[in-house]
């Protein structure tokens, strides 16, 4: 609709309000802190924001297609621990393939009950936030996992190796963003996310696999999850066994932020990107600003929802809009 | 006293004759413990370990021995189940230090002693309880800035030194006792030195990291790093790594962990307070037992958190958490 009644910088401001709101903190940041735009500060957001950015490009599959994901956060806890004890039983090389194996069949398992039996994914996703929390804890037995040599090993470049000066899990979470946004884009597969998350019945009909699609959603979220746990377990080195404790709903923030609907069938994997950096530079930015930290929690909040407001102030053409 | 004991022992065997001797010269206690949340980190995980081990060093001493997940409802309901079973004793680690004070009231109207164990309850309900067994998390904190203070001297940066603070999770009383030891006494033994800001790194290693890497950016002078614990005090190392700004900055945590143990031995990280989850528990079950026998012990009995640098850490052994 937008497109086709505005053209030009109206169309595109439209098209992509919420990169508005972000250039408007970016410069509203810089004048406080001229430090903010520093190339380390910037890479050094950017990469802290990857592992939850990895994160949100899976949970962005689930939510387009019309679920919720809220087990992301414990799950990321499980493949960090299991992937930093694996490494010091079977080597590295063994264990990051075990561990993704460990992570996905948690995700197929969430996506048999969520797609095949048709499970509310509210209620099966906040189970397994629990449940997997406490596999966590059965796991480890409480332990924080630590990498016994932390010299002898090249587990490290994930999280702290860097290529012609950029970091890892940037480069990582970049090029994860881009196949996930040609899958989610160009492919037959991510039109059926579309399909089955705008309307199920409609897309049932037109003969879509509905399950096997929300199935296949799940096993791309657990993916992105292990990836995120592999950043996180290299970049430290050592964890807690709650190191991803509430990051589903910081996740869940930024694929929304983004704009994707949480009823499913909207929302880019670009605009989730968008999402994650807006809240890693708010929280940095608020840093940097040297704020009471009780403050910035609600500072954070306000600053979310100026962002949707310029979002859908942008697409609309006016800061408010008298018909509701 | 002893006579009095002896009397009364006599003339309870005598009483009760042959038949119940066996019970009357052994004072078995049972006592019963809810946790605050096992298996949530290593070190109340520890914690109960040593807990269970020292009870069964012990032959006078029964123990049953429970856990709320971190739940205060459930912490609630322990509480009162303990006081069912009519246990002599019954020690707290408290899910929260406000909502579990009527339960422990409960405890103490039933004439239940009701100790403390690492983490105080608030005040108000200090009538309820017979004894908190912890560690002193202000002098912890000053201990921490003694630390930090006596490196600045030996450095030759005592007057001109930047201190930044990592604390701990926000509203949480062990991070905020331990941020004003550290506050408090950092002005006195070295008045020139600056603590420039302070921000939480939510005892999480990643987020301090985080915290870090903004103060990196936005100081060009750190000499100093104080964080709430060793896990947080390791993050704030790796950014400091990243930014190749670790030599010139002196770490100074607390609750020393394997990891700030390990990185002291390789010259990197240079102090921290050795808390012990195993002396934590001895010293609660001890207590407890002394509480019951009627001796004279402090209401906030502590045990010593002595502290730990590249200088003395072969005195201690590496934490097991």
């Amino acid at each position: 609709m937008a497109e086709l009644t505005k053209k030009g910088l109206a169309g595109f401001l439209a098209r992509q309000g919420i990169l508005v709101a972000f250039a408007v903190f970016m410069i509203a940041f810089a004048v406080a802190n001229p430090r903010f735009i520093d190339i380390d500060n910037v890479f050094g957001v950017i990469r802290s924001s990857a592992i939850l950015g990895v994160m949100a490009l899976g949970v962005t599959f689930v939510v387009i297609g019309g679920n919720l994901d809220l087990s992301v956060g414990s799950m990321m806890s499980f493949s960090t621990i299991v992937v930093l004890d694996l490494h010091d039983k079977i080597g590295p090389a063994l264990a990051i393939p075990s561990m993704f194996a460990m992570t996905m069949a948690l995700g197929a398992f969430i996506g048999i009950l969520v797609g095949y039996l048709k499970l509310n994914s509210l209620i099966v996703t906040l189970g397994m936030l629990s449940a997997i929390h406490g596999l966590t804890l059965t796991y480890s037995g409480g332990k924080n996992m630590d990498i016994a040599d932390k010299e002898g090993t090249w587990f490290a470049v994930f999280g702290q190796g860097s290529v012609a000066g950029v970091p890892m899990p940037i480069l990582m979470f970049a090029a994860l963003a881009i196949v996930l946004s040609i899958v989610l884009s160009k492919t037959p597969f991510g039109r059926k996310v579309y399909a089955v998350g705008g309307n199920g019945i409609a897309a049932t009909f037109s003969g879509v696999p509905r399950a096997r699609v929300v199935f296949m959603t799940y096993l791309v979220s657990s993916f992105c999850v292990a990836t995120a746990g592999l950043i996180q377990a290299s970049r430290s080195m050592g964890s807690q066994n709650t190191v991803g404790q509430g990051l589903e709903l910081e996740v869940l923030a930024a694929v929304i932020l983004g704009g994707a609907s949480l009823l499913g069938g909207a929302g880019t994997i670009f605009k989730t990107v968008i999402g994650v950096l807006i809240l890693g530079f708010i929280q940095n930015g608020l840093l940097l600003m040297g704020l009471a930290f009780y403050a910035q929690y609600v500072v954070t909040w306000i600053i979310i929802i100026l962002a949707v407001w310029l979002d859908i102030a942008a697409k609309r053409g006016a800061l408010w809009s008298r018909i509701a | 006293m002893k006579i009095t004991t002896k009397l009364a022992l006599a003339c309870t065997t005598a009483m009760l004759g042959t038949a119940a001797h066996g019970e009357a010269h052994s004072s078995t206690y049972t006592i019963g413990i809810t946790q605050n949340n096992v298996g949530v980190d290593s070190y109340q995980t520890t914690y109960e370990q040593a807990f269970i081990a020292a009870a069964e060093a012990n032959e006078n001493v029964d123990v049953v021995v429970l856990d709320a997940g971190g739940d205060v409802a459930r912490q609630i309901a322990q509480m009162e189940d303990l006081i069912q079973q009519d246990v002599d004793a019954i020690i707290i680690w408290p899910t929260n230090g406000e909502a579990v004070i009527p339960a422990v009231r409960k405890a103490s109207q039933a004439e239940i002693p009701v100790i403390v164990t690492n983490s105080n309850i608030a005040e108000e309900g200090f009538d309820f309880v017979a004894s908190f067994s912890g560690p002193d998390n202000i002098t912890q904190g000053s201990r921490s800035a003694e630390i930090m203070c006596d490196r600045f001297k030996d450095l030759g940066i005592e007057t001109e030194a930047q201190v930044v603070q990592i604390s701990g999770q926000p509203g949480y009383t062990t991070a905020i006792e331990r941020a004003k030891g550290f506050e408090d006494r950092l002005p006195e033994v070295c008045p020139d030195v600056t603590l420039v800001e302070t921000q939480p790194g939510d005892w999480n290693r990643e987020k301090s990291q985080q915290v870090m890497e903004a103060f990196l950016v936005k100081y060009d002078d750190i000499d100093g790093v104080y964080a709430g614990d060793d896990n947080m005090g390791v993050g704030a190392l790796n950014a400091a790594f990243a930014a190749g700004r670790a030599e010139g900055i002196t770490f100074v945590g607390a609750t020393n962990f394997a990891v700030g143990y390990e990185a002291m031995g390789r010259g990197e990280y240079w102090g921290s307070i050795y808390q012990s989850p195993v002396d934590d528990a001895e010293a609660a079950l001890q207590t407890a037992i002394d509480v019951l026998d009627g001796e004279d012990i402090p209401f906030l009995n502590y045990f010593d958190t002595p502290k730990i640098t590249q200088d003395n850490m072969d005195e201690f052994t590496k934490p097991v958490f």
